[in-house]
């Protein structure tokens, strides 16, 4: 089992390291099922008595508590359903209430501009919650080019995450469907309000 | 701004390691990439695909 560890990389600093790892965490679980593997290695986790530690620690539990068909069977009800999940974790839904909407079009001109391309084989539309994880790590470590400083990772993460991330985490935590997924909604929830307050310090 | 930076990467560590998750997930993601850039020779154009299999060859 090779896992990369592209997070100590020389020149990521140790908290931005940190920061692309949630970030890379929470894109793996809210993209797919998560696999055995992917489980067994959040059941290693441990948090301190913050809003954030205690989040990863209930998320070690429950991993360790669910099977791989129980954690599929969960991200199928509450993000695929029939017809449609008990959740649309998309920007376009939470900002207009409707899908593939103007949240959509800026993030798609935004990706252009910073050389991000949506991946062969997938259709869904790119302001989903595991993408936007997904590009907030990739722009902190340097995934579609040079590292993106911490201007373009502000106005990235005001414009595209912040304004509806924390409502789609905390309905995570809440939704009916969740066992798994409620502990991954509080992890989500914490951490971006601990983004919002970080961006706030350099505005 | 010195100043601003220094606070903000103070704040984050402290509010970060408080759940370490390094290297949980790889960090790779899967449903997006980096853009391929034109290249102007129209006979070879180096894919993630063409990457990944010459990281796979280890070439």
């Amino acid at each position: 089992m090779a896992i990369a560890i592209t997070a100590n990389s020389a020149d990521l600093s140790e908290e931005d390291g940190l920061r692309a790892d949630l970030y890379d965490m929470l894109g793996a679980l809210l993209s797919r099922p998560p696999s055995r593997e992917l489980l067994d290695r959040v059941t290693g986790l441990n948090g301190d008595e913050s809003d954030l530690g205690r989040g990863v620690a209930a998320l070690a539990r429950v991993a360790k508590a669910t099977t791989e068909k129980a954690a599929e069977t969960e991200f199928n009800a509450l993000f695929v359903g029939l017809g449609r999940g008990e959740l649309l974790p998309y920007a376009s839904f939470y900002l207009t209430g409707f899908l593939h909407e103007k949240p959509l079009a800026l993030l798609r001109t935004e990706m252009t501009r910073l050389g991000i391309a949506r991946a062969e084989n997938v259709y869904e539309p790119e302001d989903n919650i595991a993408s936007l994880c997904e590009m907030m790590s990739g722009l902190i470590r340097g995934r579609f080019g040079t590292p993106a400083d911490l201007g373009t990772q502000r106005s990235f993460f005001n414009t595209h995450l912040g304004p509806w991330g924390g409502h789609f985490f905390s309905d995570l935590e809440q939704a009916k469907g969740s066992v798994l997924y409620a502990p991954v909604g509080s992890v989500g929830r914490a951490f971006l309000e601990i983004e919002r307050e970080a961006f706030r310090m350099t505005a | 701004m010195g100043d601003k930076t220094a606070n903000r990467r103070d704040f984050l560590k402290l509010a970060t390691t408080a759940a370490p998750v390094a290297a949980v997930a790889a960090a790779t993601g899967t449903t997006v990439q980096a853009a391929e850039i034109e290249e102007h020779s129209d006979s070879y154009r180096e894919t993630e695909h063409v990457r990944k299999y010459l990281d796979s060859a280890r070439f």
